[in-house]
């Protein structure tokens, strides 16, 4: 010890000294003659302690001005002179590139309804009617007198729009209403009401998921699931879609990387859907909630298509398989689309439901929706309620319609047989007969890897995306010429985390009568198979 | 009229107890002035149903019921005008013939009361002169905020320990994390909370020139809120009506009822997947001339407008250069487009200069390489400081460092300008320099939803490309409607020319039909110069407005009322000794309160005057720590006689709070002359 300190003595003085006139300075900080007197005593006691400590301020400072700073690590330092030059070479490419002919084909023929939509909605570009196979109008609520008289009323006394985010005056009675209407119709303790249907979940899993908690998702999740998690900055795990199996998997492995780490009890969520706006597919509900719980994860479920859509009233997956939706800890649904209004709500407790109220940021910082919409909503479920008649003919219509379908050779249908929506696929040329045979193929038993969303058959997807949207935009307008309005499944190529497999995607509705759905299915089916043979 | 007696007789009854200082008419001469002004509404009434009449003199169809219905619109309360809200200051002389609501749109005919929303050419946009309050207050604020902290902490520990079983929402339980965080809540269970009673306050009825109040009480200091079933009328200085079109009646109101009956409540689906209506079109069309480039695009929530389009034009290796003050959507739809992202300090043109000038020199982080492209994202009017971009500036800067410019127009489009085409009107500069111009429905047009515009390409692979044409529902008819009347009503509609292919008019495509080339008909559309009149072809043809609105006299009486209650708050609150921030012209009109005890404070007793006032009061995380303040939007529908009765209330509260801290005192106004001068105030 005395060695050491002969030999840094003068290093001692000089930092004595400095201290000392540093002192003046020093003194005038409120709260200093605290520190003043402690690093006095402690360099008398152990001058080696003072250095120590002083290493350790400045490589504390250091490092805390590097984590500020990390990205002017390689800064080169420019004179003006050269920065004018460097900004007069610089072209930035155009802000958006021109669309291409594909899609601008595409977006000319997109659909455009003149007057009101409906099952028979007219054409701007034929002039005709059509029946419509395309638009979300599953409840047939679209042109309801009811809820248009009810909607009138609502605005001669509140107008249109609230003006106001709900946090400033923007929370109408009416609102209050439709939210307490959507937690009894399912029977939670509250709900929230969001202006937009597709913002709702993407603003409500980023208010739960932080940084550092788990998700564990399907790999099938729509888009707006997937904007939400990129959104949180979660740890995600992905499972294969709609494959419970996988997800206990996965679930496992979680513990198990956790346990390994001795990390913390941090919050996780299982993030899937109802009934897949992909493909149509249903998850089984009473399964994934006995996995839920003894997991002990908390559950995400986007019902935006299965809300209002199947059980007997429309309650939803909940009501179909008779689980209590209060299991669910946050049911996001649609107030758009079965609901034939706008926005979008999230059911859980009143706890879950507080929360969004401050944290969900498309709730805090949009306005509330206009009076009459939520009004419309709240008439939707009355009659939804009152009504099974409707979910009973929508469900008979569908039966109908899969009972043609499923017996086309040229397509392969991943919608579950209760789906509202029906997507089809081109059958695979290679792969052989059985419908199910794609996924199948290519048997293994090796898991899929949980940190990648990519499914792992991916590798032998052997689709051309490209010609097979050409193929179906064929049959969309074959189907079109002989009076039935049906769409693809519009993706947003490049942007989405797996590309899907091209789609058509039907709707159907319980406003069309059987007969009438089975004759537009069949003039579906024509169009398949007409142009379909073709391309053999 | 069955309410007119009870309704004298209660008002009689209350007059005593009046101390507005603005002359109250007796309600015996009130009632017979607008018996008068019925016959008159009436006699207009029948020369309107005649086709040729000219616009400016008929009266809008809308008034075929008594104009008793624009003072009297109470149907399920009690006429009572004890708050001063229901009558006018003063009746209807014979020339004013008022078709608005007085509760929604306030009757004010005094064409002194108008200005026009523009920037004085030639001169630099004022720096903001920022008045540090005294010491004494930011000690004190600090000194708050530090007992709240403390005392909040203090709590937790005690709590934790006397009452566990209130705090087991915030501690792990039977294997499940908490949902909410013990150190990520302290902010709102132990600040907000005590705030609570001014957020949230749930509302009844239109969000107009007055707004119902469903009372509420909290028996556990803002635990759970009671409604005690009573409502409460009371000015509203609060919600984002700027030109007023928050009405339940009037020609937008009934075009939309209009349209729900013809069309129903929604639309049924995404843009692209069958949910798109003539209506779309033909609105896109209208909001593209509205605010002067080549097309738009509408999408149902304003929010989702910056959070879906943005990352359609940016992504990886683009550098995307934002104002630090910029609104939440933003930031969501930036870090959605996976650019990288830069700050500059708010509305700082040195600044944002500064920072160009590094970023370009250095490229991209590591490797170096160029930016892709720059885009730089500013609002036109920021809704918390109520300033405006330095627009002139930021053109500059792009003419040189070629970037591109994305401005949000959420607040500015509609309420600035002497055409209220935003702050590029504001500043008579061309729309066209700007890249992207992006703008909400929610505020000015009392609709809901938003825009974005610009060149055609861009907007066409917006529509394919932004999240929104997939995968978000369209906007419903009854908004839709909505914003085309009263988008119609500030351009006013061109009358139609009797001859096609004169000069004026030109055969071509119109971009509305473009967008859809399967559209057969070519409309014939009158050449539109922007800033000009709507032309006939672009409203949907069953719409017809009243002659007040399509003649544009309304439009343009709404901006200029608006631009000079804007002006009249503004000077007069600083008259009067506050220290306010933002641009005179802003209708967003913050008031500095700093310490955020006298937040509650100051809420309270502007909701507990005789004639209620509700106010927006916003604090840290919204604003700096410090700086807590009382936000005013004020709105074309409110009367000269509001705003005095806001300055009133302020002069009052501010001297009982200590927040005048502005001006020297021998430079301040008292109230009274602010108000009498209030033509030199406003101008100022
Ligand atoms: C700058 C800005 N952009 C976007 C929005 C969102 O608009 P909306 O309320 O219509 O969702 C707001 C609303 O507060 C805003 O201030």
């Amino acid at each position: 010890m005395n060695a050491t300190s002969t030999t840094i003595a003068p290093v001692l003085d000089f930092l004595a000294h400095t201290l000392t006139t540093a002192e003046t300075a020093f003194n005038k900080l409120p709260g200093s003659a605290v520190i003043q007197r402690y690093v006095k005593s402690s360099h008398q006691n152990d001058p080696g302690r003072t250095i120590l400590e002083l290493i350790l301020f400045i490589f504390a400072i250091r490092t805390l001005l590097q984590s500020r700073t990390r990205a002017e690590k390689n800064f080169i330092k420019f004179s003006d002179k050269e920065i004018d030059e460097l900004v007069d070479e610089w072209t930035p490419e155009p802000l958006g590139q021109s669309l291409t002919p594909q899609e601008q084909a595409d977006l000319a023929a997109v659909p455009i309804i003149t007057g009101p939509n409906g099952p028979k909605p007219k054409l701007v570009s034929t002039g005709k009617t059509a029946i419509n196979l395309a638009s979300f109008n599953f409840t047939g609520l679209s042109g309801h007198e009811e809820i248009k008289e009810r909607a009138v009323e609502t605005l001669r006394k509140y107008g249109l729009g609230s003006c106001g985010p709900p946090g400033f005056y923007g929370t109408l009675d009416v609102h209050m209403e439709l939210e307490r209407d959507i937690a009894d119709f399912l029977g939670t303790e509250a709900a929230i009401l969001y202006s937009q249907g597709f913002s709702t979940i993407s603003s409500v899993i980023p208010a739960f998921c932080k940084r550092g908690d788990i998700i564990v998702a399907d790999r099938g999740v729509n888009f707006s699931i997937q904007k939400g998690i990129q959104i949180s900055r979660s740890t995600v795990r992905w499972f294969d879609h709609n494959d419970l199996k996988s997800l206990e998997e996965v679930l496992e492995s979680v513990e198990k990387e956790r346990k390994k780490r001795r990390g913390p009890l941090t919050r996780r969520f299982i993030v899937t859907e109802g009934i897949f706006e992909k493909d149509g597919a249903m998850v089984d509900l009473p399964k994934l909630i006995d996995i839920k719980f003894k997991h002990k994860y908390r559950l995400i479920l986007d019902e935006s298509i299965s809300f209002g859509t199947v059980g007997r009233t429309g309650r939803g997956l909940t009501e179909l398989y008779n689980v209590p939706a209060s299991k669910v800890d946050m049911l996001v649904g649609s107030v758009a689309n079965a609901l034939n209004s706008c926005g979008g709500f999230c059911a859980g407790s009143q706890i879950v439901v507080n929360h969004q109220r401050i944290n969900g940021l498309s709730f805090v910082f949009s306005a509330s929706m206009p009076a009459l919409l939520s009004v419309a909503g709240s008439e939707g479920i009355n009659i939804l309620r009152n009504t099974p008649s409707i979910l009973a003919s929508l469900q008979e219509n569908i039966q109908a319609a899969r009972a043609i379908l499923d017996r086309v050779d040229c397509i392969t249908i991943p919608s579950h047989p209760a789906s509202p929506i029906i997507h089809l696929y081109v059958k695979n040329s290679k792969s052989s007969l059985h419908p199910s045979t794609a996924t199948t193929i290519v048997p293994s038993n090796k898991p899929s890897n949980p940190t990648s969303i990519l499914p792992k058959d991916a590798a032998s997807w052997d689709w051309d995306v490209q010609a097979e949207e050409k193929i179906l935009q064929d049959v969309v307008d074959e189907a079109l010429a002989q009076g039935v309005l049906i769409t693809k499944a519009k993706r947003l190529r490049g942007q989405e985390m797996v590309d899907p497999r091209p789609s058509i995607r039907l709707a159907l509705t319980s406003a069309l009568t059987k007969k009438e759905t089975e004759k537009a299915i069949g003039v579906v089916k024509n169009a398949l198979v007409k142009v379909l043979s073709k391309r053999r | 009229m069955a309410l007119a007696k009870p309704a004298s007789i209660s008002f009689l009854k209350k007059r005593k107890s009046q101390t507005l200082s603005s002359p109250m008419p007796s309600a015996a001469s009130y009632l017979s002035a607008l018996s008068q002004a019925d016959a008159r509404a009436r006699n207009h009434n029948n020369a309107g149903r005649s086709p040729t009449s000219t616009p400016a003199l008929s009266l809008s169809s809308s008034i075929t019921s008594s104009s008793e219905d624009t003072v009297l619109n109470e149907d399920d309360t009690i006429f009572d005008n004890s708050d001063g809200l229901a009558l006018p200051a003063r009746p209807p002389t014979s020339e004013q013939v008022f078709t608005t609501v007085h509760t929604e749109f306030g009757h004010c005919a005094d064409q002194r009361y108008r200005l026009v929303s523009e920037h004085p050419s030639g001169t630099e946009l004022p720096s903001h002169v920022d008045y540090d309050p005294p010491y004494y207050i930011l000690l004190s604020t600090y000194v708050s905020y530090l007992i709240l902290i403390c005392l909040g902490h203090v709590r937790d520990f005690v709590g934790k320990r006397l009452n566990p079983s209130s705090y087991t929402h915030l501690i792990p339980k039977n294997g499940y994390a908490p949902l909410n965080s013990d150190f990520d809540s302290f902010y709102t269970r132990r600040l907000k909370t005590r705030l609570d009673e001014c957020f949230s306050q749930p509302v009844t009825g239109v969000a107009g020139r007055t707004i119902v109040l469903l009372d509420r009480i909290s028996p556990d200091y803002n635990h759970t809120q009671i409604f005690t079933g009573n409502r409460t009328r009371a000015l509203n200085i609060s919600s984002y009506n700027y030109l007023g079109f928050a009405q339940a009646r009037g020609g937008c109101a009934d075009a939309v009822e209009d349209s729900i009956r013809r069309y129903g409540i929604s639309t049924c689906g995404t843009r692209l997947t069958g949910g798109s209506s003539d209506l779309h079109t033909i609105s896109e069309a209208l909001v593209a001339n509205f605010v002067g480039m080549e097309d738009a695009l509408i999408s149902s929530m304003g929010f989702a407008t910056n959070s879906t389009f943005i990352p359609a034009l940016v992504g990886k290796g683009c550098l995307v250069i934002s104002d630090e003050l910029n609104h939440a959507s933003i930031r969501f739809g930036v870090r959605l487009s996976g650019a990288h992202v830069r700050m500059f300090k708010h509305n700082d043109m040195k600044s944002l200069e500064s920072l160009l000038r590094e970023v370009i020199s250095q490229g991209q982080p590591k490797h170096h390489r160029p930016w892709k492209k720059i885009l730089v994202i500013v609002e036109g009017l920021y809704s918390m400081e109520g300033t405006l971009v330095n627009l002139p500036a930021v053109i500059e800067l792009k003419k040189k460092y070629k970037f591109y410019l994305f401005v949000d127009e959420a607040h500015s489009i509609g309420a600035l300008g002497p055409h209220g085409r935003g702050v590029a009107d504001y500043f008579g500069i061309n729309p066209r320099n700007i890249d992207m111009l992006m703008g909400t429905f929610t505020k000015s047009f009392g609709a809901a939803g938003g825009y974005i515009a610009g060149n055609k390409d861009l907007i066409d692979r917006l529509r394919v490309h932004g999240h929104s044409g997939a995968y978000a529902e369209a906007m419903t008819p009854a908004v839709l409607t909505q914003v085309v009347a009263s988008m119609a009503s500030i351009m006013g509609v061109a009358v139609p020319s009797m001859n096609p292919s004169s000069s004026t008019s030109t055969l071509r495509l119109t971009s509305a039909t473009n967008s859809a080339p399967n559209n057969t008909a070519c409309a014939i559309e009158e050449e539109y110069s922007h800033p000009g009149a709507a032309p006939p072809s672009s409203l949907p043809q069953w719409l017809t407005l009243p002659p007040a609105l399509s003649s544009g006299i309304e439009g343009s009486n709404r901006l200029r009322r608006l631009a000079f209650n804007a002006r009249y708050l503004h000077n007069g609150l600083n008259k009067l000794g506050f220290i306010t921030y933002g641009h005179p012209a802003s209708p967003i009109v913050p008031l500095l309160l700093f310490n955020p005890g006298k937040m509650n404070m100051f809420h309270r007793m502007m909701k507990d005057r005789q004639t209620p006032i509700v106010v927006v009061v916003v604090a840290y995380p919204a604003t700096p720590l410090v700086t807590s303040r009382v936000r005013f939007c004020v709105s074309a529908a409110h009367t000269k006689e509001d705003v005095d009765t806001v300055l009133r209330a302020c002069d009052e509260i501010g001297d009982v709070l200590d927040l005048k801290h502005g001006i020297k005192p021998s430079e301040r106004w008292s109230v009274e002359q602010i108000c009498e001068r209030a033509v030199e105030v406003a101008e100022m």
